[in-house]
């Protein structure tokens, strides 16, 4: 049907001016990403891989090359239309939740959709379907300060998948979690990849990658490996060891 | 559609922008209370001012409702003179009673004319005194031009001025003075002493409270005749001449003409005589509350933007602790706009509430002083209103920068923010 990839970088570079020098933070990737994939992004901190993600994320913008999402070229988009975009096509689960304390858990995962306009009983019943597909039916009036750190990152989860976006953005979802919790975490991705949803896992640890059928490997701001997630993980953790 | 669509949207954000207010309200009731607390001073202040001021505007008025509305008084000086031509004024020559049988004469105008010749007396009934009272000689026509209302028996009638009788109406003060409660009802027939002489009871006057802190009350009315012989008839007059109504410009050109005629004023000399109307009165009147307004006013503001500050402070801090939750709802989708509009919410919502509150209070306020000192306390719903629509948008005003700092956050800064 559409033999354009969902993601397609090209040349991507993002500079900082850090003290009056320049940082090359990313320093011209390139790489495509077709939809239904399971990608991750690892190398260690500084690689980049935090800027590639808020890139790709549409939170920030290059400093140089191009970046197509789902058809439609992203640099030069003013700010109105990324948020649209980052509404739209983007599903972001962080490292530390980022829940609203306030809020119940069915309010947190309504909140894209009130940012679509969807009405109130619409966007209800979806966040009661999403809570539901993550485990989480039986908690969905509860804080994010009554839930557990494996069931506040599922309701992360909930709220990226709500609106049904393109393109799933985890930036090191396992972080802050035990391994066992973080185990579950990985499940659940492996489960919706299964469903068919792409999802680009942003990490530091080779083990994660691994376990991911592709890997994109960054060192200092460039793409040094772009493979089988087994034979990237394998060949990161010979260099760390 | 997509005009029906960003409406919706709209109206979403602002729906949850109102939820993240409460929430924030409930979150941190002390400090909210704290941060409204100057708006509600200042919202208290002007309510309670204007509503003060407004009181005393009715009660003016009602006052004022002594003198006829329709009349005008000749005097030798005018009510409300400077230094200067008060000096001037005093050298004139009294009024007397041939002016006032030439306007009785000449003024075709006139609906009525009445003399007022005025002293303070003494008034005695039996060991009973009232001091300091208004004696004023008077004639028949001195209910017409305004000047008093009779509530029990009669005023003077014509034999009672042709005849210079030592006919007296109390006022109501005066009856209260000398006839206790019980005695009230058998005043009328009886003699009382003014100024050491006798006089017969014929009336009483409706009672009229205060005008211009002069008791109303605190006066009696004897024929113009009587009070010439018995009082003494040197004094100046005042002629109160009643005009029908839209009669006073002509009543007023007539008037000058007689009098300048009277008392032979040269031609291109000043008049030396001055005819007053109850609405002079209103203009210093409202000169000098419009003063008044205009300090209450600029008190009132001053605190609001005190308040404002307040606000602003508050925000500041409110948009530095919110600075992840903005991040993540910025990519989630949040719009510049929509964090714009959200922080203006609680901003404006915060001020409306204690514009609310300011405005119970000074209703309070106001009525405490109305219960507890003589002045009234009237409250309109535009004051009302005013200190709600000042406040709300005192809180949009001082909201405005702290909720464009919070719009221009960078949305990856602010996830990054501990």
């Amino acid at each position: 049907m559409n033999a354009e990839p969902l993601i397609a970088v090209d040349r991507l570079a993002r500079h900082y001016l850090l003290g009056g020098e320049v940082v090359r933070a990313l320093d011209g990737v390139t790489f495509s990403i077709a939809r239904g994939e399971w990608v991750a992004i690892v190398g260690q901190s500084g690689s980049g891989k935090s800027t590639l993600m808020n890139l790709l994320g549409c939170l920030d913008t290059p400093t140089a090359g191009s970046y197509r999402l789902a058809g439609a070229d992203v640099q030069g988009l003013a700010d109105d239309a990324l948020a649209d975009l980052r509404n739209r096509e983007i599903g972001f689960v962080f490292q530390t939740f980022q829940l609203l304390p306030r809020a119940t858990a069915l309010a947190n995962v309504e909140l894209p959709l009130v940012y679509r306009g969807e009405p109130r009983r619409e966007r209800r019943a979806r966040a009661e379907e999403a809570l539901r597909s993550v485990g989480l039916g039986n908690r969905m009036h509860h804080r994010p300060n009554e839930l557990s750190g494996g069931q506040r990152q599922r309701v992360a989860i909930a709220r990226a998948l709500v609106g049904e976006p393109s393109l799933l953005l985890a930036d090191e979802p396992t972080g802050n979690l035990d391994s066992a919790t973080g185990e579950e975490i990985m499940r659940l991705f492996a489960e919706l990849h299964r469903r068919g949803h792409t999802l680009l896992l942003v990490t530091h640890e080779a083990r994660l990658a691994a376990r991911c059928p592709r890997a994109i490997r960054l060192v200092d701001g460039r793409v040094v490996s772009d493979g089988p997630g087994a034979e990237i993980g394998a060949a990161a953790r010979g260099v760390r060891a | 559609m997509s005009s029906g669509g960003s409406s919706r949207r709209l109206a979403a954000e602002f729906a949850e922008g109102m939820r993240i207010a409460l929430g924030a309200l409930a979150g941190h009731r002390l400090r909210s209370l704290l941060t409204t607390l100057g708006i509600v001073i200042g919202v208290m202040t002007v309510i309670a001012i204007v509503a003060i001021i407004q009181g005393l505007d009715r009660s003016f008025e009602a006052q004022i409702g002594n003198l006829g509305a329709h009349t005008l008084y000749l005097n030798r000086w005018q009510w409300f003179a400077s230094q200067d031509e008060w000096w001037e004024m005093r050298n004139r020559r009294p009024i007397g009673t041939r002016e006032l049988e030439a306007v009785q004469r000449d003024a075709a105008h006139a609906v009525a004319v009445a003399p007022m010749a005025m002293t303070r007396a003494a008034v005695g009934y039996g060991d009973r005194e009232a001091t300091s009272v208004t004696v004023i000689g008077t004639n028949d026509r001195f209910l017409e031009t305004g000047g008093a209302d009779v509530a029990a028996g009669r005023f003077l009638g014509t034999p009672d001025v042709d005849l210079a009788r030592p006919s007296v109406v109390l006022g109501a003060a005066v009856l209260d003075q000398l006839f206790p409660r019980w005695e009230a009802g058998q005043a009328l027939g009886r003699r009382v002493l003014v100024g050491g002489r006798p006089f017969q009871v014929v009336g009483i006057l409706t009672r009229r409270g205060q005008m211009l802190g002069m008791n109303m009350d605190a006066r009696v009315i004897v024929p113009f005749t009587t009070f010439a012989r018995a009082l003494g008839a040197k004094r100046s007059l005042t002629i109160a001449v009643a005009a029908s109504p839209g009669g006073v410009p002509a009543l007023e050109d007539e008037l000058v003409a007689i009098l300048r005629r009277v008392r032979q004023v040269p031609p291109g000399k000043r008049d030396d005589f001055a005819l007053n109307r109850q609405d002079q009165m209103l203009r210093v009147y409202n000169q000098l509350t419009g003063a008044l307004y205009g300090v209450a006013i600029g008190v009132g503001l001053l605190t609001l933007v005190v308040g404002g500050i307040g606000i602003m402070n508050i925000m500041l801090v409110s948009v530095t602790e919110r600075t992840r939750e903005i991040g993540v709802r910025r990519a989630l989708g949040a719009r510049r706009r929509t964090i714009l509009l959200q922080f203006l919410v609680e901003s404006s919502l915060v001020a409306a509430l204690g514009g609310a509150a300011g405005t119970v209070l000074g209703l309070g306020a106001a009525q405490l002083v109305a219960l507890t000192t003589p002045l009234a306390a009237a409250v309109t719903p535009g004051a009302v209103g005013l200190g709600l629509g000042f406040s709300a948008a005192v809180g949009l005003l001082f909201g405005s920068w702290p909720a464009w700092r919070a719009a221009r956050l960078d949305p990856v800064e602010a996830l990054r923010y501990e």
